[in-house]
């Protein structure tokens, strides 16, 4: 420390240590090479990802598990265009990622020359914020702003672009890591306000028939517990969106499944059933809640969120409550609330009973319901399941068992390739934890390059493929609106899955009943190493 | 309903873009748009004006606030605020005319900032209300090129 001869670079790496980052997923080229320099006299473990997409969505994964920011980087131009879809990704599932591109030399910038583009230009909408650094002083600042604004309030992606000119210039200052940061536009609320926090109160003692519906929101700001102590306290049932899968045990006495288009029929029954609707953390999406406008009319809505611009975005709450879920949460339960909810939870249980599983399902082949279901049975109790986009992700959201393990899949954004990559993050944050990527053969092969990544760093992860043969949740849209006019959505029979396993050292098994498909999970989980499983379905089996 | 914000934002650049970012993103409108420094180099002063239903004119507050380079919003009520513009406008005129041209200029408060054979260049600084009627009353005479600042508004309080 305190070496004048310290460069742009080399002050880049100190401000990471700084911040306890040990891992970073990324892809070299000209312009962030003295960067890649100084890491290499570093303890900084770098992942080459086979493409930068997978590098942002591999520190997404690493983020969500580890509950801290994570760093991805990428050399200037395409490197850089090339994670802009898991920067988006991120941002709308609010997860903070920290990513570093190089920029061409600052006296060139706007000049179009060779590998250069306008990275703050084109990510605008899709960070939380960015940084184009200028002067080399500027970096222990920025760093630290960085991290500050990517994990407080609402979470989510911060870009630092910096010209190569700017890692190599050498510090003018003695590099200091500051110790604060004040951005005066910059100050997230975490408290509730305590008027609002007297309505919350008022309204949950007179409510009849209350209900939580917890989002990602809850998982982000670390208050699943709070939660759940607070829905055990005052036996208030508790429903959640996709992003909150991993907020309450499915045998939880007060679980009530996922609600929206693609959830449990008892949890849209309670939600429309209920007088008081407590939803915290979650954003009132459309596939969540399709017509928020009726319940705004009848019931009293109480809509806690850490981002005040999502509290009345979509839906007029009757009690809007800005704040931090571990702060709002602790103080409900510290309060003098009574309610008595014994009859309304034996309304939801007696419907729960009665609802039945209309679906029909194909005979032959591997049933995705039961796949699901025995999968994540036996799973380790603190796995962690990462589901894809399409089907698999419905059919994983839908059956699901969740225990006390973790369950991430890329709710706002819906971008396919996502679990392999995010799974491989979660893997590097937890290594001893077992991790299973779920995906379609759509989505498998969206990230299919990454299964180098995997064995180049021996990634024991397992990759289970529900392989239909077709885009299924696109074939399904078309088969309910396009009258079966399959358009575009064939894959055929390629890849030869073992073939591909092969080539990458890794174990192969397949299923294609559902009476040896249970035995075939055992084995495919126990095995040393990384695996992939294929259990072929019915492409006529359909989501809903 | 009209919404009129003052905006304090950090002087740097990029965040103007920001701004017109959100507005452009979110499909909210901008009527007008004004901005300057403050008496501090480092802040600048946006005065946006905008229209839409009451949950849209919430939402552009939250959504400002939610910027990082944004250091303050207020919003302000049209009774109890100022709202002042100034334009430029170049207006032909022949002979016969000139002087009911002259007239309506005296009358309005505009002030003729240059004459040439065929135009007046005309300033006007006052409520958009006002500037919007002066330009109605010399649309009959040509009007040749017309440069608006866009509202400024401050809070009578």
């Amino acid at each position: 420390m305190g070496d004048l001869n310290m460069n742009g670079a080399q002050a880049m790496i100190k401000c990471l240590e700084a911040e306890g980052i040990d891992i970073i997923f990324g892809y070299p080229g000209v312009a962030i090479a003295p960067f890649y320099d100084a890491m290499y006299d570093s303890s900084i473990k770098h992942v080459l990802t086979r493409q930068e997409q997978a590098a942002g969505h591999a520190a997404s994964g690493y983020a969500r598990i580890s509950r801290k920011p994570a760093v991805c980087c990428t050399s200037s131009g395409p490197g850089a265009t090339n994670i802009i879809t898991s920067l988006a990704t991120a941002y709308a599932d609010s997860i903070p990622v920290i990513v570093i591109t190089g920029q061409v030399n600052s006296e060139l910038l706007g000049r179009d020359v060779f590998q250069e583009a306008d990275m703050r230009g084109a990510t605008q909408s899709f960070v939380k914020y960015s940084y184009l650094v200028k002067n080399v002083d500027d970096i222990p600042r920025i760093f630290k702003e960085a991290f500050f604004i990517a994990n407080t309030g609402r979470k989510g992606p911060v870009l630092i672009d910096i010209p190569v000119d700017v890692q190599m210039k050498e510090l003018s200052k003695e590099f200091k890591y500051p110790d604060s940061v004040d951005i005066r536009g910059y100050k997230p609320n975490t408290k509730g306000n305590p008027q609002q926090m007297a309505k919350v109160i008022a309204a949950i003692n007179n409510a009849e028939r209350p209900l939580i519906c917890a989002g990602g929101g809850v998982i982000l700001g670390n208050g699943e517990n709070t939660v759940r102590e607070f829905c055990e306290k005052y036996q208030i049932p508790l429903v959640h969106t996709m992003m909150g899968i991993g907020v309450m045990a499915k045998a939880h006495p007060m679980y009530y499944g996922m609600l929206g288009n693609n959830g449990k029929p008892y949890a849209n029954n309670a939600v429309a059933n209920c007088d008081l609707l407590i939803i915290v953390g979650a954003r009132v999406a459309d596939r969540a809640i399709p017509r928020p406008k009726n319940l705004e009319k009848k019931l009293t809505v109480i809509h806690i969120d850490i981002d005040t611009a999502e509290i009345g975005k979509v839906l007029g709450p009757t009690i809007p409550l800005v704040g931090d879920v571990n702060n709002i949460f602790r103080t409900l339960i510290d309060s003098d609330i009574h309610v008595d909810t014994a009859q309304w939870i034996r309304e939801l249980e007696s419907f729960k009973k009665s609802t039945v599983d209309h679906r029909v399902w194909s005979d032959e082949l591997v049933n995705p319901m039961t796949l699901v279901q025995t999968l994540s049975n036996k799973m380790d109790d603190d796995a962690i399941y990462v589901a894809d986009v399409g089907q698999n992700q419905l059919w994983s959201a839908d059956n699901y068992v969740m225990k006390h393990g973790r369950y991430m899949t890329t709710g706002g954004m819906g971008c396919m390739g996502y679990s392999i990559p995010a799974a491989m993050g979660a893997k590097f944050c937890e290594p001893d934890k077992q991790v299973v990527a779920v995906c379609g053969d759509g989505s498998f092969q969206m990230s299919m390059y990454e299964l180098g990544t995997l064995a180049v760093n021996n990634i024991p992860l397992k990759i289970l493929v529900m392989k239909n043969r077709f885009l299924g949740l696109v074939r399904e849209y078309q088969h309910y609106n396009y009258q079966d006019r399959y358009s575009g959505v064939r894959l055929h029979d390629y890849p030869y899955y073992d073939k591909i396993a092969e080539a990458y050292d890794m174990k192969y098994f397949e299923a294609s009943d559902n009476e040896s498909m249970p035995g075939i999970i055992d084995e495919f989980l126990a095995c040393e190493g990384s695996a992939i499983m294929v259990c072929n379905i019915d492409s006529q089996d359909i989501t809903k | 309903m009209r919404g009129i914000f003052s905006v304090l934002v950090e002087n740097k650049d990029g965040v103007l873009s920001q701004i017109s970012g959100l507005f452009a993103r979110r499909g909210f409108n901008i009527d007008s748009l004004a901005v300057g420094e403050t008496e501090r180099r480092d802040i600048s002063s946006m005065t946006i004006v905008s229209t839409g239903d009451t949950r849209t004119i919430d939402q552009i507050e939250k959504q400002l606030n939610k910027k990082v380079d944004v250091i303050k919003v207020r919003r302000l009520d049209e009774a109890k605020c100022i709202e002042m513009e100034m334009m430029l406008i170049k207006v032909s005129y022949n002979a016969t005319n000139r002087s009911s041209l002259i007239e309506i200029c005296s009358v309005m408060g505009a002030k003729i900032m240059h004459v040439s054979n065929k135009h007046l260049l005309i300033e006007i600084h006052d409520s958009p209300e006002v500037v919007e009627n002066f330009i109605n009353l010399v649309r009959p005479f040509g009007i040749v090129e017309v440069q608006r600042t866009g509202t400024v508004a401050m809070s009578k309080n």
